[in-house]
């Protein structure tokens, strides 16, 4: 029997398109239009190698306002078989302890599965929490800085790639990877296959569905407060346009400025 | 058996405006636009001219994003030094609106949307890569290796139609079809924006000029479009000019036309928004291929319906006219199971008989006067020449009208036969 994929996948708004608001701090993401996000394609795109290689029943989970459901066809439209969006507005403002939790519930609620793989962070908060947190409510091993994963002898093989070298580890299943970004090429959604999706339709689950405490969800469930938000300054940047044999007086410039230590200096 | 009854690729103006008439009329339709959201590629300056929408969307004027209805509309000639313009403004369009400016990354998701809405079903994000062909008819598209099947194929590819060029349909795009569009957008407060156009409310303006300045023998026109809160801004260039001169580049163009002294204060600022260029459809019907065929239609640029005198650019109101069209000869084909090329020329009779092939046709040539030696090059300095010597008082006897535009004439070096030779067809053909 193929193996049972859980691809988590979050809808964000296009970086190239936010801007932060100089007087409130917040992200205006009102015009941005949302696409899934980078590090989840990646994490779909392993889930759909290990398809081609050895069969997978591939089920994409996200948690998003309706709008995500866009996102999640156009995951199908790449290869998923399954869509489920996870939508309340009890869950709204979760931190990313409440929204592991309601996740992992989600999860479970899905029934069995082999291999739960996620993006490693995202791109419009970055904690990279999530991935990680739902391996914990569940229970399960997880391998997390992933750039490629496959499936060998019922157990799965993962690439980390870590500061000092790369680290292959096996663990067994069920388990959770999270995958780096730009780790391999996300395909492209083909014609076919998002036909069939929007045929299809996607899962929504409510409250009403995963009938968590009230308490453990959404902003009550958040222990996150947030005290300050800072826009880091912009660095300064210089340009100067010299020919070749200018280079000597660029090298003593930039020297006298701190900016590169000379060989005398070093002397 | 087909899985749709039409398959439209590109959801602009014209595809939208035909899966709109389509579903509503209870066709399976597919509607497939490889930009997501859809207008998201597009670099329209944009004006729509018309009321064409109200075909499939009666209640449009309500509750499309328009920007700005055209109270002004202005047609100049700029030389380096000067302006030379007929701007037209009227409270008659007041009441009887003409033209709209639209954000077309906007306009073009609503119109997706409300096809989307009406039953077609939408994909966005995907290019087809072409036509599938049964017994040498169009039998449905063909992505990536899979066939998608249809009765009927509408192509609303926009400017540069790859499928129905790679399929033979038509041919290659050539330097006489097309002009390079560079365009910005910038940000300006609408209070600003009124003001510096002395406009006011949900009114705006639309202007068009020669780029008269211009050296070596590139030729040009620059558009001025009002937004809510937006400027369009852009160039229009004639490519067989910009390929013959290794100078000139088209950015620097525009550059020319955004800093021109008479244009720069409009724009001051604001902030650069977007920064975009495309292929403009530009060529009259000329340009215009076979429109039908076994299984097929083509509709809007594609087909190369726009029209343009260098009074008035125009393109929106002739794609969603052929898109409707269009859909309107699938209904009926669909309604006899006949969808020969003999059934579907009824396509081009619906055409004929609207104002699309009948403006392309009695404006035959007309893309020669657009873009003529005698706009571009004489005209400018000729008229500023003539006004200048009109306007400057110097103290000396004055002369006739006429002596000064002869020597004005004579003085831009071109010849008067030329001159009444080309006045005479500019006058006929516009």
């Amino acid at each position: 029997m193929a193996i049972k994929i859980i691809v988590m996948m979050k809808q964000v708004p296009d970086a190239e398109e936010i801007f932060i608001d100089p007087v409130k701090f917040t992200l205006n993401r009102a015009q941005a239009r949302g696409i899934i996000n980078p590090s989840d394609e990646n994490a779909l795109e392993c889930a759909l190698k290990i398809k081609d290689q050895t069969g997978a029943e591939i089920t994409v989970l996200s948690m998003g306002p309706p709008a995500a459901e866009s996102a999640i066809i156009e995951c199908m439209g790449r290869g998923a078989d399954r869509g489920v969006l996870v939508t309340d507005r009890v869950f709204a403002a979760a931190d990313t302890y409440a929204t592991s939790l309601t996740l992992a519930a989600s999860v479970k609620n899905l029934g069995e599965f082999d291999l739960i793989i996620a993006g490693e962070s995202t791109t419009d908060s970055g904690t990279g929490h999530v991935g990680p947190g739902v391996a914990e409510f569940l229970g399960i091993d997880q391998a997390t800085y992933c750039t490629s994963l496959h499936i060998e002898n019922d157990a799965l093989v993962a690439e980390r790639d870590l500061e000092d070298g790369t680290e292959v580890v096996s663990i067994g299943l069920p388990a959770l990877a999270t995958v780096l970004i730009s780790s391999n090429i996300p395909r492209r959604a083909k014609l076919r296959l998002k036909i069939d999706a929007l045929r299809k339709g996607i899962e929504k689950w409510d409250h009403d569905t995963l009938k968590l405490p009230p308490e453990w969800v959404g902003i009550k469930g958040s222990p996150t407060v947030v005290g300050a938000l800072k826009i880091p300054e912009e660095r300064k940047r210089a340009a100067k346009r010299i020919t070749v044999d200018q280079l000597g007086e660029l090298v003593k410039e930039l020297g006298g400025m701190g900016l590169i230590k000379t060989e005398e200096e070093e002397a | 058996m087909s899985e749709f009854d039409a398959i439209i690729v590109g959801a602009g103006p014209a595809g939208s405006s035909a899966a709109i008439k389509l579903a509503s009329s209870g066709l399976t339709t597919l509607l497939v636009e490889k930009a997501d959201p859809p207008g998201s590629k597009n670099v329209s300056g944009g004006i729509m001219w018309g009321n064409e929408l109200g075909g499939v969307l009666p209640d449009w004027e309500k509750d499309a994003p328009l920007e700005r209805y055209v109270i002004s509309k202005g047609t100049g000639l700029l030389t380096s030094d000067s302006l030379i313009s007929v701007d037209f403004r009227s409270r008659k369009f007041e009441s009887r609106k003409t033209g709209y400016s639209v954000l077309r990354a906007k306009f073009d998701q609503y119109l997706a949307n409300k096809a989307k809405s009406k039953g077609a079903t939408l994909v966005t994000g995907v290019t087809v890569d072409g036509l599938a062909l049964k017994d040498g008819k169009v039998a449905g598209v063909i992505q990536e290796g899979d066939e998608i099947t249809a009765d009927t194929v509408i192509l609303a590819e926009g400017v540069n139609p790859r499928v129905a060029i790679s399929s033979g349909l038509r041919p290659e795009i050539g330097d006489k079809d097309v002009a390079i569009g560079v365009k910005q957008v910038v940000k300006l407060s609408e209070a600003t924006i009124n003001e510096r156009f002395n406009i006011r409310g949900n009114s705006g303006f639309a202007g068009e000029y020669v780029l008269g300045f211009l050296k070596n023998g590139v030729k040009a026109g620059g558009f001025l479009y009002t937004n809510k809160e937006t400027i369009s801004v852009g160039a229009v260039i004639n490519v067989g000019t910009l390929r013959a001169d290794n100078e000139t580049h088209s950015f620097e163009i525009m550059d020319q036309f955004v800093n021109h002294p008479f244009i720069s204060p409009y724009l001051e600022g604001g902030k650069m928004e977007e920064y975009s260029a495309h292929l403009v459809c530009e060529g009259g019907i000329g340009s215009v291929p076979k429109i039908y065929g076994d299984g097929y239609l083509i509709a809007g640029d594609a087909a190369g319906f726009s029209y343009s005198n260098g009074l008035i650019i125009q393109g929106i109101n002739y794609a969603i006219t052929s898109g409707i069209a269009a859909a309107d000869t699938v209904i009926e084909a669909k309604s006899k199971s006949n969808f020969s090329s003999g059934m579907l020329r009824g396509y081009e009779d619906r055409l004929q008989g609207k104002y699309v092939l009948k403006d392309l046709k009695k404006f035959r040539g007309i893309e020669e006067v657009t873009w003529s030696n005698l706009a571009h090059k004489a005209l400018p300095d000729i008229a500023e020449e003539t006004l200048f010597n009109l306007f400057y008082e110097e103290g000396i006897p004055k002369r006739h009208l006429m002596e000064i535009v002869l020597s004005a004439t004579k003085k831009s070096g071109v010849k008067k036969t030329d001159m009444i030779l080309e006045a005479y067809r500019t006058m006929r053909r516009m």
